[in-house]
């Protein structure tokens, strides 16, 4: 059941990343110049004298700029256009008073378009940079884990190596050799091995610790007995063991991955501004205003919290389950050995 | 009372000068009186204000460490704090009425050619330590900031006409200097250098070390001044801690000794955010730079509530401004180098950016539109003049046109002749939010023209580095002029200048208008009738606006805050606004 | 019941122990010169150097050139490296340019504000993350449970950045905690004082909070693996209280995978959090290696990065003796 509704949450982000052009009322780039850090203007359907009305908006009106005030403006109702211009709803009146659902950016821009675009390079980013850590930790852990000896430590000194790498460092060095403007696919598979291979050695440890104790279990000798090959015993038996560590360190690793975009492009290696993703947007909001005074801007949080707890769901859901559940992994480790014996 | 107790101290000080400069200079009536300072800022306790409560302390931020104690080394903003506490100069430049005052020395005459001045030392004045200021002293300073070895970065702003100044020692309270060429701006440039004990420092100075005395980790007693302050604490990464200088040379008029204050706390916040936190929630007494716009809301709440009061201290002095590389040759085959180092393109660029909707998006509104490098802020050298032409697109376009940029292919964007997209890269600082935004507003703006622009953003050091290797093709950077005279900031009008950063160095002028820049620069400096000078500046000006080797948008309003238990502030546009009088500066307990 | 196999092996323990350290401490010494030697070349090959950055806009060439030969970076860097190898072997790491002292004292001193912060965080998220993932791993559903899983995967969405200045902000709103530095100026410079901690509530806490939500996940995602197995179910059955099961028989085995990651944490935790000690201005060696990258201040980089790899090959080193532990079959 929770698997269910993790596997929809994430149905919906990918749709929604997918959907974007169609779904947000303006474009990612879009700027309403009167309108910084405006609050989300709430679609309402009943007006002020209590008639009720198809859904409309009320327009913001700037009653302080230094201070970025606002106040809604209810002496006209401005009604919500739908599917017009290949959009799904805007407001009737887009010059005057957008739809901004979740407000605007600094920079007057819609903060849940942005959102639906930048979902594209946040989603995509993490899930392939995730899924690369995992695999390149998954594997040189095994091997680690299983082999043993000058192998193990060969494989494991090289991963504390990695980790202990200053980036920031290995990021301003690559950013001195690259060109000055790089193409957004570019930076996206740039980004994407960075990711992975900074990612890698938290997996690869856990996975060696597992394999290692595992390999000394019982059904792993016997399969090892029985003659499965080294490749087999370790892909079929061991890895499936860590299976449950590898979960949760993708919830670990894929917020860690959309956020880090952010600190990435702050030495100039991320997407350049007029794009959207959700790192970049949390990094222009820290700051104290946005607390106090606009918090539609830390919507990206939101975002990324419900993302991670889709994946949660999806990855981890037997972990609500009590004593008198097997997990998938346990369960599967007696049968295959006596599928050996 | 308190306020008008240093108001009188400043007059003083102003007859003083203007007594000296008129019988120096009657021959060449070359002395330009000011009116009185006038006022910049609510400054509350002006009206009827009890005496100015002594002692207390005072807690101020910086956002960087100093990078040294010696002030002849160190080039940053935070060195130059904390050698403004705790040395002094031989004259001050009063920011608030932007002329020069006595301060180590107590008056001077010039002789009739302009030439050479000779400065009469307070007397009785003392360091730190006790030993007592001679001329000795003053040369020694001098020697230190042109020793070649020291390599100090003042020697290039205590020149006049690229030669230095002769200093001789005439008696132990007399101090002769003689300019190599006449020079306008006369001691103004004396502002730059602080007296440094030659007793404590001399042995270096022959050693050839002395650009690493005084370094950060000098036991903060062997950094002797003449300043209101003495360092007595430095916790790298944390704060300094400055105590009372007793040994103070300067009295508050009522002849009471300054400076009121006990002690000054400098914590080091490196978060401006943190910064701003600990202001509203009175951990710090004050910022030692401006609040950013994205700030002020949150200190104006502080300040209607009466826990801070917030100055509007007026247009800033150094708007942003953005420059293309006009280095000859700099694009190599780049077939670019047809149009990007053309006077149109900037002229196009000029037009076309609405600086109305600059000032909206990057300073919340609160800025005005400029078009060249002297703001209003400037009293004196502001011409008001400049032509201020509105933002107008189809000009832009047809100015564009004139150098083969016109939309060719249809598609609402620029090419040139060949076809290819007029595209350029626009470099600027990562992390400092009015170049950041500024130059996103530009990049928006200039897509309406048709001209697509990349913003690259670099963290500072890279962006300096590209600048002095001429590596780029154009900037939006913010360079800080060292003074509101023109003739001490050379370095950035003459096309041989440092800071002339579109084309720095230069052997001979590249162009005819960089050469008549210098020409009438170098008259400028040299003259000694203000008229004149003013009207040279303002020819200047003009080339200057109309050639736009850097293009100017905006300059913000500067806005600063201190905790309302601060008084007696004497708040100035330009930095450290409210601590560049650290000695008249008073907390209520 | 598993640790049959270590106690049949213990005649031998000493002298594989040994030997095992020997080895670890022989990789440690590698790791910490390979880490130092790609540092400073990534130090180099970073744009711009120490005077360009300390002179900034508008210095005129000569004067950069005049600092980089007083500072002797002028020389070439095969020379440069050969002779801070040389110092270095004689445990002289060079001078901070930015400080204008030897980084061989500069680290210690920031090293011990960071080992003050972490080690707090650090206890402060294995007492408080460790129980709560035993309970939400051992536990059906449950509103609680789900709370707290709620709750661990909202701190790890937010940006560590986001967490300090949100904790500054509550605490500069609240006016309940000092909200920057270490301590007051004037207070006593050296031990522990209620203002030290006063002043490390809040960072301590923006490192605890997602580190505690991390343990949590990974504990309850283990424990939950754990508490199917056979030999928990016939513990259950023989009668033994389920309490007993969980928190001494089960969570041996549930607590395998923090094990193994925890070295790493407190390795990386013990070199310093960028985001935390800017924002909380915590003079530790994270905000000094930003401030020495910032000024590319090479030695002082490559000394913090040296201090970390020292922390890091301490951290894997404890992860696995850890490991070994709660798990004696990892060893060999």
């Amino acid at each position: 059941m929770t698997r269910v509704v993790g596997l929809a949450v994430l149905v919906v982000a990918i749709v929604a990343a997918l959907g974007a052009p169609v779904l947000a009322p303006h474009a990612g780039d879009q700027s309403f110049r009167g309108l910084l850090n405006a609050p989300p203007t709430r679609p309402h359907v009943r007006g002020d004298d209590g008639t009720w009305h198809r859904p409309f908006i009320y327009r913001w009106t700037l009653v302080n700029q230094l201070e970025q005030r606002y106040e809604e403006d209810r002496s006209a109702r401005v009604p919500l256009a739908w599917l017009s211009g290949g959009r799904l709803v805007q407001s009737a009146d887009e010059g005057r008073a957008p739809l901004l659902l979740v407000g605007a950016d600094s920079y007057g821009r819609d903060v849940f378009s942005r959102m639906l675009f930048g979902a594209r390079i946040s989603l995509g980013l993490a899930l392939v940079a995730a899924l690369g850590a995992t695999l390149i930790g998954s594997a040189v852990g095994g091997m680690a884990g299983y082999v043993g000896g000058a192998t193990d430590d060969l494989l494991m000194r090289a991963s504390d190596f990695l980790i202990v790498l200053p980036a920031m460092y290995v990021v301003l060095a690559l950013r001195a050799v690259l060109p000055l403007v790089l193409a957004p696919s570019t930076v996206f598979l740039l980004l994407s091995v960075i990711f992975a291979v900074v990612g890698a050695p938290f997996i690869a440890r856990g996975v060696r610790a597992i394999v290692r104790s595992e390999r000394t279990l019982d059904y792993a000798s016997a399969a090892s007995a029985l003659g499965a090959g080294h490749l087999r015993l370790l892909a079929r038996h061991l890895l499936p063991a860590a299976r449950g560590f590898v979960a949760v360190e993708l919830t670990l690793l894929v917020p860690a991955f959309i956020v880090a975009e952010a600190t990435l492009s702050y030495v100039g290696l991320g997407f350049p501004d007029p794009m959207a993703s959700w790192g970049t947007m949390l990094h222009d909001a820290s700051n104290v205003r946005a607390f106090a005074d606009f918090p539609w801007l830390l919507a990206p949080a939101a975002a990324i919290f419900l993302v991670v707890l889709g994946l949660n769901l999806v990855l981890q859901g037997p972990v609500q389950a009590g004593p008198n559940f097997r997990t998938p992994t346990v369960r599967l480790k007696p049968d295959t050995t006596r599928e050996h014996l | 009372m308190g306020q008008l107790l240093t108001r009188q101290t400043q007059h003083v000080g102003i007859i003083i000068a203007v007594a000296a400069a008129l019988a120096a200079a009657a021959a060449t009536g070359a002395c330009r009186s000011e009116p009185p300072p006038a006022s910049t800022a609510p400054v509350a306790t002006r009206s009827g204000a009890p005496a100015v409560p002594r002692g207390g302390t005072l807690v101020a931020s910086i956002r960087t460490e100093p990078r040294s104690f010696n002030r002849l080394v160190g080039r940053d903003s935070s060195t130059e704090l904390v050698s403004s506490l705790t040395q002094a100069k031989l004259v001050r430049i009063n920011k608030m009425t932007q002329e020069v005052e006595p301060w180590l020395a107590e008056s001077w005459t010039r002789s009739p050619d302009g030439l050479r001045y000779t400065l009469k030392l307070r007397s009785g004045v003392v360091f730190s330590d006790g030993q007592p200021l001679t001329s000795a002293d003053v040369v020694f300073a001098f020697d230190a900031v042109y020793d070649e070895k020291a390599g100090s970065s003042l020697a290039d702003s205590l020149q006049a006409g690229g030669k230095r100044l002769n200093v001789v020692a005439a008696d132990p309270q007399t101090v002769v200097i003689t300019f190599p060429a006449p020079f306008a701006a006369g001691l103004r440039l004396l502002d730059n250098l602080p007296i440094l004990p030659r007793h404590k420092l001399d042995a270096a100075l022959k050693a050839g070390t002395f650009a690493n005395a005084w370094g950060l980790s000098t036991p903060p007693s062997e950094i002797v001044g003449l300043g209101p302050f003495v360092l007595t604490e430095y916790l790298p990464g944390q704060h300094l801690i400055l105590n009372r200088n007793p040994r103070y040379f300067r009295k508050a008029a009522d002849g009471t000794d300054l400076p009121y204050l006990d002690r000054i706390t400098i914590e080091i916040i490196p978060d401006q955010n943190a910064e701003t936190l600990r202001l509203e929630a009175g951990q710090i007494d004050m910022m030692t730079s401006e609040i950013a716009p994205e700030a002020y809301a949150p200190i104006k709440r502080a300040a209607d509530q009466g826990r801070v009061r917030l100055f509007d201290l007026g247009v800033a002095l150094n708007p942003d401004s953005l420059w293309f590389n006009l280095k000859p040759g700099a694009f190599g085959a780049d077939p670019r180098a047809a149009w990007l180092q053309r006077d149109e393109l900037r002229r196009a660029v000029s037009l076309a950016v609405d600086r109305k909707a600059f000032a909206d998006t990057v300073f919340l509104g609160a800025g005005v539109p400029v078009y060249g490098p002297i703001t209003e802020a400037n009293r004196t050298w502001y011409w008001a003049g400049i032509p201020q032409p509105s933002a107008d697109l189809d000009g832009a376009k047809q100015v564009l046109a004139t150098i083969g940029l016109s939309d060719r292919d249809g598609d609402g964007m620029l090419e040139d002749g060949n076809g290819r997209p007029a595209r350029f890269t626009l470099l600027t600082q990562k992390g400092r939010p009015s170049v950041e935004r500024g130059s996103n507003v530009i990049r928006d703006e200039l897509k309406k023209i048709g001209l697509v622009v990349d913003v690259v953003t670099l963290d500072a050091t890279a962006l300096i580095e590209r600048i002095g290797t001429v590596n780029y093709e154009a900037i939006y950077f913010n360079a800080l002029m060292s003074d509101t005279d023109p003739a001490l900031n050379p370095d950035f009008w003459f096309s041989r200048g440092s800071a002339h950063f579109w084309n720095m160095a230069q052997k001979a002028p590249a162009t005819d208008w960089e050469r008549r820049i210098d020409e009438l620069m170098t008259r400028q400096i040299a003259s000694l009738d203000e008229a004149e000078r003013k009207r040279l500046f303002d020819e200047v000006q003009k080339i200057f606006a109309e050639y736009l080797p850097a293009i100017y948008f905006v300059a913000p309003r500067v806005y600063v805050a201190a905790s309302s238990r601060v008084t007696n502030l004497t708040p100035a546009v330009s930095r450290p606004q409210l601590l560049w009088s650290p000695d008249t500066v008073a907390v209520t307990p | 019941m598993t640790s049959g196999p270590a106690e049949a092996g213990h005649y031998i323990l000493g002298h594989y122990i040994l030997r095992y350290i020997l080895r670890r401490l022989a990789f440690a010494v590698f790791l910490v010169f390979a880490v130092s030697s790609v540092s400073l070349v990534l130090a180099w090959s970073a744009p711009g150097d120490y005077p360009t950055e300390s002179l900034g806009i508008g210095a005129r060439p000569e004067t950069i050139e005049q600092t980089r030969e007083r500072l002797g970076l002028n020389r070439p860097l095969g020379e440069q490296y050969r002779d801070w190898l040389a110092r270095a072997a004689r445990l002289d790491f060079g001078r901070s340019l930015l400080y204008d002292r030897p980084v061989g004292d500069l680290i210690p001193e920031r090293a011990v504000n960071t080992a003050v912060l972490a080690l707090t965080a650090l206890l402060a998220a294995t007492l408080v993350g460790l129980p709560l993932g035993v309970f939400t791993g051992s536990r059906r559903g449950g509103v609680p449970a789900g709370a707290i899983r709620g709750a661990s995967l909202v701190l790890l969405s937010m940006p560590p950045l986001l967490t300090s200045l949100l904790l500054v902000f509550v605490a500069a709103r609240t006016g309940w905690l000092p909200i920057g530095g270490m301590r007051s100026p004037g207070a006593p410079a050296g031990g522990i004082t209620i203002d030290l901690l006063q002043h490390l509530i809040v960072p301590s806490l923006a490192l605890a909070l997602p580190l505690a939500a991390m343990f949590e996940r990974l504990a309850a995602q283990a424990m939950a693996e754990v508490v199917g197995q056979p030999f928990v179910l016939a513990a259950l059955a023989r009668g033994v209280p389920r309490r007993r099961v969980v928190w001494r028989d089960a969570l041996k085995a549930g607590l395998r995978p923090v094990a193994a990651v925890y070295g790493l944490v407190v390795g990386t935790l013990l070199g310093g959090s960028f985001a935390v000690e800017i924002i909380t201005a915590w003079p530790g060696l994270g905000s000094l290696m930003l401030a020495a990258l910032q000024a590319r201040d090479v030695y002082l980089v490559v000394g913090c990065a040296g201090a970390g790899s020292i922390f890091l090959a301490f951290g894997t080193l404890l992860s696995d003796a850890a490991l070994a532990l709660v798990d004696p079959r990892v060893s060999e």
